[in-house]
C-alpha cells in the first residue's frame, strides 16, 4: 500500500480545462471519494492517476515515485470500471488470472492467487462461468477480484456501483467498505452519488467544473460546507439556500427578505455578516435544522406549505420562501396540508451563511 | 356420452382453430395485398427460372435444334459433367479462386482497418482512396488490369524489365501457370476494401473500457489486440468471410472480361464456364445441370451462413 499525492494537477483538452490545479494528498490505507456532478473532472482525475490520460501539468506521486510518465502497468495500480470491463470470452478464472499472466507469474502461483481472491470474495463456485452468466453484482465482484489479485499499491474505482440496481448497490457498498477495512487498502473512488461518498469514504474530495471545492471528512463537509456548491451537493434533500439582504446596527445583524419579513441573527452569525464584503447574503439551512410551527411563534417566519411528501420515517414539507424552495422535515405524526399557513424557525447554531457573490461560506473569525 | 361430447368438442375446437386462422388472415388481408406484387414478381423471375433450369438439366439441347424439340436424357448431363476432366479442372480453379481471394482479401482488409483505426492526419483521405477499387466499375477495372498485365504494353512487365528482374515482360494472363494467380490478385485488389469497411465497423464497437482495463492489467498493444479486440471481432469476421466466399464463388466479371476463361480453361471458374456452355455453345442442358450443382453447393454455404448468424444471436441472447 502507498500514499498518493496530486500536485497542482492540470488536464486540458484544447481550450477546455477538465482538471484545474487539483492538489490532494491521500494517505496510505485511506479511502478517498472523488465526488461531483457529471463533467466535474472526477473521472478525468482518476484516469490521470491510472495513466490512461496524460497529464498536462502537475505531478502525480504514488508511493515515493513520480509516475507522470509511467505506463498504467508500471504504476502499481488496479482499476475497477463502471461497466465492470470483464473480458467476455474468458471465464471468471481467466479474468482473474489475466493481469497475473500479463506479469508472467508462474502458473501455480497464479492459481494460488486466483483461488485466494475467489475465496475472499466468495465466488469459488463461479470460477468456470463466463461473465454473461453472472448477475450484475457477481460481475462487479469479479471486477473487484481482478483488482485484488494484483495486490496493488492503490485501488482506483470508477463509479463501480452505478450500473447496479438500488438494493444491490446498498449491499455492494457495504461489501466494498468491508473490503477496504480488511485490506487496509488505499482506494480512490469516483462517484456522482454523494451518498456513496458520505457513507464509504474516510475523506471526500468534492469537485465541480474541474476545480476541487472541498477536501475533508464527510462529517466536516456535511457540517461545514466551504461554499454554496458543496452545501447544495452534499446531503439529501439538498440544503435550502435563501437569498436575503443583510443590515447591521449596534452590534446586531438582521436579514431582510424582499417579501417583507426579517430575521434577527445570533451574535456569532452577526459577526459573520459584519466581516462580509457584501450585503447580499444567502442563508443555508438543512431540512433537519428548521422547525415547523403551525401557529405564529416569536422569531419564526411565516410561509405557505407547497408540497408534503411522507416517506414513512419522516415527512418532507416544501415551502416557498423569498423565491427559494425550502425543505423541512417533520415527524410523520405532524399533519401538514398543502397551502396551509406555517411558520419556520431556523436553528441559529446550525445555519450557514454564504456570500452571494463569491458563493463562499462566511466565517465568524 | 362423454366420448361423443369429447369428439364433438374436439371438432368444435378444430373448427374454431381453423376459423381463428382464417379470421386472422382476414384481419391481415391488407398485408397480404401489399406483398402480393412482390411475390408475383418473385415467382416469375426466380421460381420459374429455377424450375426451368432443373427441367432443362435433364435434356440434351444440340445447337441448331429448337428448344421445344429438346431430347430427354435423364441424368446423362450430370454423369457427363462429373466424369469430364474439364469439370474437375474448373472446380479446382473455383476452389483456388474462392479460397485465395477470400483469405487474402480478408487479411488485407483487416490489416487496413487496423492501420486506419488510429486517428492520424490524412486518415479520412487514405480511407477514401482505399475504397476506390471497390466502388469503381468491375468492368472498367478489368480492362485497366488487362492493360497493366499486357505482355507488350503492360506497366508491370515494363517495370520488371527496367529493374532488370526479367529479360522479357512476363505473360501474366496468357500463360496457363500464371493466369489464375494474376486474376486472383485483381480480385483481391477489388475486394479487400469491403473487408476493410466491415472490420472498421467492427473495430468501432470494441468497448473502450475493456481496452483500458487490459492496459491497466499490463497487456501490451499486441496482447490487447489478441485478448480483447480479436475475440470481439469474431462474429463480424465470420460474416465478412462468408459474404466474401459467396461473392467469390459467384465471380464472373473479372475472369470473363480479362481472359474469358482461357488459356485452355486455366482461368475458368464455375460461373464463367456455365456462361460459356450456355450462351457460347448453346449447350443449355449441360449448363443447366452445372447450375443445379452450383445451386446445391451455394445453398449449403448459405445454410452455414445463416447458422453462423443465428448461432451468434443465440449466444448473445443468453447474455
Amino acid at each position: 500500500m502507498a500514499h498518493v499525492v496530486l500536485k497542482d494537477l492540470v488536464k486540458t483538452y484544447g481550450s477546455f480545462k477538465a482538471v484545474n490545479d487539483v492538489s490532494l494528498t491521500i494517505n496510505d490505507g485511506e479511502f478517498v471519494a472523488l465526488v461531483g456532478p457529471s463533467g466535474c473532472g472526477k473521472t478525468t482525475t482518476l484516469n490521470l492517476v491510472a495513466g490512461l490520460t496524460s497529464v498536462t501539468s502537475g505531478d502525480i506521486v504514488i508511493g515515493d515515485r513520480v509516475v507522470n510518465d509511467l505506463d498504467p502497468k508500471d504504476r502499481d495500480i488496479a482499476m475497477v470500471f463502471q461497466n465492470y470491463a470483464l473480458y467476455p470470452q474468458k471465464s471468471v478464472y481467466m479474468n482473474l488470472a489475466f493481469p497475473l499472466q500479463m506479469r508472467k507469474l508462474p502458473k501455480d502461483e497464479i492459481d494460488k492467487k486466483v483461488r485466494e481472491a475467489a475465496r475472499v470474495l466468495d465466488m469459488t463456485q463461479l470460477l468456470e462461468r463466463k461473465p454473461r452468466e453472472l448477475s450484475g453484482g457477481q460481475q462487479q465482484r469479479v471486477a473487484l477480484g481482478r483488482a485484488l489479485v494484483r495486490d496493488p499499491a492503490v485501488f482506483l474505482m470508477d463509479e463501480p456501483l452505478s450500473n447496479l440496481d438500488a438494493k444491490l448497490r446498498v449491499q455492494m457498498r457495504s461489501e466494498i467498505k468491508r473490503f477496504h477495512q480488511d485490506l487496509k487498502a488505499t482506494i480512490i473512488y469516483v462517484t456522482h452519488d454523494q451518498l456513496e461518498a458520505v457513507t464509504m469514504a474516510d475523506r471526500m474530495a468534492v469537485m465541480n467544473g474541474g476545480y476541487l471545492q472541498q477536501y475533508d471528512s464527510p462529517a466536516q463537509v456535511f457540517a461545514h460546507p466551504a461554499n454554496m456548491f458543496v452545501a447544495s451537493f452534499v446531503g439529501s434533500p439538498a440544503m435550502s439556500l435563501i437569498p436575503l439582504e443583510a443590515s447591521t446596527a449596534n452590534g446586531g445583524a438582521v436579514l431582510t427578505s424582499a417579501e417583507g419579513w426579517s430575521l434577527e441573527l445570533s451574535q456569532r452569525n452577526a459577526r459573520k455578516v459584519e466581516r462580509a464584503t457584501t450585503r447580499k447574503v444567502v442563508l443555508g439551512a438543512r431540512h433537519s435544522t428548521i422547525k415547523l410551527h403551525k401557529s405564529a411563534v416569536p422569531g419564526a417566519i411565516p410561509a405557505k406549505a407547497y408540497t408534503v411528501e411522507p416517506t414513512g420515517d419522516v415527512t418532507f414539507v416544501q415551502a416557498f420562501l423569498s423565491g427559494a424552495i425550502v425543505n423541512i422535515s417533520v415527524p410523520p405524526n405532524v399533519a401538514v396540508a398543502p397551502d396551509e399557513q406555517i411558520w419556520l424557525e431556523f436553528d441559529q447554531e446550525r445555519m450557514h451563511l454564504f456570500d452571494s457573490e463569491t458563493e463562499m461560506a462566511l466565517e465568524a473569525s | 356420452m362423454t366420448i361423443v361430447s369429447g369428439k364433438a368438442d374436439a371438432r368444435r375446437r378444430l373448427q374454431s382453430a381453423r376459423s381463428d386462422v382464417l379470421r386472422k388472415m382476414w384481419e391481415h388481408r391488407a398485408d397480404y395485398a401489399y406483398v402480393l406484387p412482390a411475390i408475383a414478381v418473385m415467382l416469375i423471375v426466380i421460381a420459374y427460372p429455377i424450375y426451368y433450369t432443373i427441367e432443362l438439366s435433364f435434356f440434351n439441347t444440340p445447337p441448331g435444334l429448337q428448344l421445344r424439340d429438346k431430347i430427354f436424357v435423364g441424368f446423362n448431363n450430370y454423369t457427363a459433367i462429373l466424369t469430364s476432366g474439364v469439370f474437375w479442372q474448373v472446380t479446382f480453379n473455383t476452389l483456388i479462386w474462392t479460397v485465395a481471394s477470400t483469405f487474402f482479401s480478408f487479411v488485407l482488409g483487416f490489416a487496413a482497418a487496423l492501420a486506419l483505426h488510429r486517428d492520424f492526419v490524412g486518415r479520412g483521405v487514405l480511407r477514401a482512396i482505399l475504397i476506390i477499387p471497390w466502388v469503381i466499375s468491375a468492368v472498367a477495372a478489368s480492362y485497366i488490369w488487362k492493360w497493366i498485365y499486357h505482355s507488350d504494353f503492360g506497366i508491370i512487365g515494363a517495370i520488371l524489365v527496367e529493374l532488370g528482374w526479367a529479360e522479357r515482360p512476363p505473360n501474366f494472363i496468357d500463360s496457363v501457370s500464371t493466369v489464375l494467380p494474376s486474376l486472383i490478385v485483381v480480385n483481391i485488389w477489388r475486394e479487400f476494401p469491403f473487408a476493410m469497411i466491415m472490420m472498421t465497423a467492427g473495430l468501432q464497437t470494441v468497448p473502450e473500457q475493456l481496452l483500458r482495463a487490459a492496459k491497466v492489467d499490463g497487456a501490451n498493444a499486441w496482447q490487447r489486440f489478441w485478448h480483447v479486440t480479436f475475440p470481439h471481432l469474431r462474429n463480424v469476421s465470420t460474416v465478412t468471410i462468408l459474404l466474401l466466399a459467396v461473392a467469390n464463388f459467384n465471380s464472373f466479371i473479372i475472369p470473363w472480361i480479362m481472359t474469358g476463361g482461357g488459356p485452355s480453361n486455366a482461368s475458368h471458374i464455375w460461373i464463367t464456364h456455365i456462361y460459356e456452355l450456355a450462351f457460347g455453345r448453346q449447350r443449355w442442358g449441360v449448363a443447366s445441370a452445372y447450375s443445379v450443382l452450383l445451386f446445391i453447393i451455394l445453398m449449403t454455404l448459405g445454410y452455414f451462413y445463416v447458422r453462423a448468424l443465428s448461432g451468434n444471436e443465440r449466444k448473445d441472447g443468453s447474455a
